[in-house]
């Protein structure tokens, strides 16, 4: 299999060379240098990326409103869909809407997590599996004829549940890093007030308030694109846990949710919590009275995923698409670019047990894809997800196109 | 079947069976070997399901028992990483760094239980005496109907009401509070480990009873009675270290123990609802001529008679108790990776972590099994449990068969 994540192989090996430390252990060096306070332990935006070869590209262009077939299953057809609970609200906004362009087509979501939705769409439970992961090469190799056709750009906030914290005014949200975030989850660092996260919000009242990391319980493509970013940020989580659906937790994470709602019922009903949770319930996380953190990028700037930012990463991230679609834009270069940030896969079968099933499963992917079809600005907006990038397209009209019945 | 056929021959009607059926003729036998066949048949279904279920539930988890060894009593679970190199152990593959150690979740299993029944019997019995004992005839019904309805609310409901309602509560109130008070009370002994002092308080109670008992010469039941008060406090100090420190989640141990007492409470107060009707009116109606207050003819005639009763129907909430899974997987907290370091933190039960992973793991054949091993576990624990109640109600009820109550 080629290498999906070269920015994590270049820096794992340049990382080994590098003092083992968690950052913000060291106050002494965290007081020094105010800039780049993570930068002893951390990876720096240098290592990370220095083995990508990410050909510049400009912003992606709005998704071409390619011709809607018009071409209706013979028979009325219910396409199942069941996993992440990152895509479930978007897909819940797009199925009332499917009937007027396709009146034989109903579209069923269900939210149960993106490891079940690559095992129910695996084992043909479901015609397509929703997952904000791309398959893994074993996934790929063991399946032959699976696919995992992205649909939307997706994102991933950190939310945190701090009571007593004063930021100064301007700032709308705590600055964290991924190498902090890795440290809270390893129990490295343990209190809101400690030094590291000071260092990175001058001028703020950290309380003195134990943190309580949150993780998912259920195979969660929001853990996948979450550990991505830590296994980008620091060496000792790359090391140790790494990224996956399903991760080893380290101990320090004393607390676990089923899915992105319980996520934000979990946070906020533990205070001193920190969570990563998807852009499409942020409606939800945001009355429910969690902060969310601006993230520390590349190029050290603190982001909040913006439709611009997330569009920045895709730039940054996506320029180059493999035949597999399978493409990480975590922590991508760019001033604004968004550091979590993901494609929203559908995992489908290439075989398709009828005629009418994959004329659903094609009409379906046509319809979604084009603007004037399912992925219109409000659709998209009402989740926080952006349309795929134009260069994008061509491979997965080719993995459409290759639904057989 | 002999058995079978000894009951429908002792069932015949009229004084002599045997000349009615030869009189009947051919058509009653075949209607005998029917009705055998059908009544056995139905019968066996229930003791082929058993075996049929532990037969494959132990096949499907020999990979992880081959995987693991004696790593199942292990502290922390994780059914690995599916995106790196399988780890590969006693020549069957899993996927990376997968660990199957369920002493978490076993003793999350028996402590959540055990807390969940220790609190239900008292606060069922006692719910039953007042409902019977003292609230007004006219009222009795429909307090008791509530009683029974509770046994009617699902589970689910309960898991919800206990994470969003229950849970915040606890954490913002009860748990703080217990902490402090079990924390707070060798602030009398400050050299001690927490908690130590009350084991200490235990032995002083356990020199007093000895010496006052070798004094007075006293009763031997009087004895056991306050040796079985000395031991249970021992065994509070030992565990009371657990009910210190750090509060730190909504959901948790104790959380999910007070809510599975809930989910018990009606269960038993059902049953001894019922032993406390059958409590003869005349030993009651005795005991108040003789001019005992109703206090003490529920200490004296009512609760000795329905002992061996509550004794049983615990045994049917400890077995619920044990089982119970979709309200333990919202409120204990989830976490398979350690032993819980006090009764606030989130912890797990074996039915939780089967329930938390189940959807996640299909894809890969070794964490299945894993947890096919952890479902055998639980039935082990529910099995030997069960075993352990039904000696103790033969030892305490004697020959009785059924556990009624004896009188006094």
């Amino acid at each position: 299999m080629t290498i999906r994540r070269p920015s994590i192989f270049a820096a794992a090996l340049l990382a080994g060379g590098v003092a083992l430390a968690a950052c913000g252990s060291t106050p002494a060096s965290t007081n020094k240098g105010q800039a780049n306070t993570t930068s002893l332990t951390c990876k720096t935006s240098a290592v990370a990326n220095s083995g990508a070869a990410n050909a510049p590209s400009g912003a992606p262009a709005p998704t071409s409103a390619a011709p809607i077939p018009t071409a209706n299953p013979t028979s009325a057809v219910t396409l199942h869909e069941d996993g992440s609970s990152l895509i479930y609200p978007y897909l819940l906004a797009l199925a009332p809407e499917l009937p007027t362009a396709f009146s034989n087509i109903t579209l069923s979501p269900a939210s149960g997590g993106s490891g079940k939705g690559q095992t129910d769409a695996i084992a043909g439970n479901v015609q397509m599996g929703g997952s904000d992961a791309f398959l893994s090469s074993s996934q790929f190799s063991s399946n032959p004829g699976l696919m995992n056709i992205p649909i939307a750009v997706s994102a991933q906030a950190v939310n945190y549940n701090v009571p007593g914290l004063v930021l100064p005014s301007g700032q709308t949200g705590l600055h964290l890093s991924g190498c902090i975030l890795a440290n809270m989850y390893m129990g490295k660092i343990t209190n809101w007030n400690d030094s590291s996260i000071a260092a990175l919000n001058p001028g703020a009242k950290l309380p003195n308030l134990p943190i309580v990391p949150i993780h998912r319980v259920d195979a969660s493509g929001d853990t996948f694109i979450f550990t991505s970013f830590l296994t980008d940020t620091n060496s000792a989580w790359a090391s140790g846990p790494s990224f996956g659906t399903l991760v080893s937790w380290p101990t320090a994470s004393q607390i676990s949710a089923n899915g992105n709602p319980a996520m934000v019922q979990a946070c906020s009903a533990n205070p001193g919590c920190v969570a990563y949770i998807g852009v499409s319930v942020e409606a939800q996380a945001s009355s429910a009275g969690l902060g969310e953190a601006l993230l520390q990028n590349q190029s050290g700037n603190f982001v909040l995923p913006t439709g611009t930012n997330m569009a920045s990463s895709v730039s940054a991230g996506a320029s180059r698409i493999p035949a597999d679609l399978a493409v990480s834009l975590i922590y991508q270069k760019g001033a604004d670019s968004y550091p979590i940030v993901n494609f929203e896969y559908l995992v489908v079968k290439k075989t398709q047990p009828s005629a009418d099933i994959a004329t659903a499963i094609k009409d379906f992917f046509s319809w979604a894809l084009s603007s004037s079809g399912g992925a219109t600005p409000a659709n998209l907006g009402t989740v926080g997800f952006i349309a795929l990038p134009s260069n994008a397209l061509p491979g997965v009209d080719a993995e459409v196109d290759s639904i057989t019945g | 079947m002999i058995l079978l056929r000894r009951r429908t021959g002792g069932e015949a009607p009229g004084p002599a069976p045997n000349s009615r059926a030869e009189e009947r003729g051919h058509d009653a036998s075949v209607g005998e070997t029917v009705a055998q066949v059908v009544t056995g048949g139905f019968g066996s279904v229930p003791i082929a399901l058993l075996v049929f279920i532990l037969v494959i539930m132990a096949v499907t988890a020999v990979p992880a028992i081959l995987f693991s060894g004696t790593g199942f009593f292990g502290t922390y679970f994780s059914p690995g990483n599916y995106y790196l190199a399988p780890t590969v152990h006693h020549g069957i593959a899993a996927p990376h760094a997968a660990a199957y150690g369920f002493l978490p979740e076993m003793l999350g299993t028996l402590v959540t239980s055990a807390l969940a029944l220790g609190l239900a019997v008292p606060i069922a019995v006692g719910a039953v005496l007042v409902l019977t004992e003292w609230v007004p005839r006219w009222a009795q019904g429909s307090v008791g109907l509530l009683l029974e309805l509770l046994a009617g609310v699902p589970s689910v409901v309960f898991g919800l009401w206990g994470v969003l309602t229950f849970g915040p509560f606890m954490l913002s109130t009860v748990s703080p509070a217990l902490t402090g008070i079990v924390g707070g009370f060798p602030w009398l002994f400050p050299w001690l480990p927490q908690g130590m002092a009350w084991a200490l308080l235990g032995v002083a109670i356990a020199a007093f009873v000895v010496i006052r008992a070798s004094v007075h010469g006293h009763q031997r039941r009087g004895l056991l009675r306050k040796s079985a008060i000395v031991v249970f406090i021992s065994l509070w100090g030992a565990a009371a270290p657990w009910f210190t420190g750090e509060v730190n989640t909504a959901g948790g141990v104790l959380t999910a123990s007070l809510v599975l007492a809930l989910m018990v409470v009606p269960i038993i107060a059902a049953t001894t609802r019922e032993l406390v009707r059958r409590v003869p009116v005349l030993a009651k109606e005795g005991s108040l001529a003789l001019g005992m207050t109703r206090h003490e003819t529920a200490r004296v005639v009512t609760l000795p008679y329905i002992s061996t009763g509550v004794l049983a129907t615990s045994l049917l909430g400890w077995g619920r108790a044990i089982g119970e899974t979709i309200a333990m997987f919202f409120i204990i907290g989830n976490i398979f990776t350690g032993i819980p370091v006090n009764i606030y933190h989130s912890g797990a039960t074996l039915s939780s972590l089967i329930a938390g992973t189940l959807d996640g793991v299909l894809q890969a054949k070794t964490d299945v099994s894993a947890l096919f091993a952890a479902g055998l576990f639980l039935l082990v624990i529910s099995l030997l449990s069960n075993f352990g109640g039904r000696l103790i109600i033969r030892r305490v009820a004697g020959d009785q068969a059924l556990p009624v109550g004896r009188g006094v």
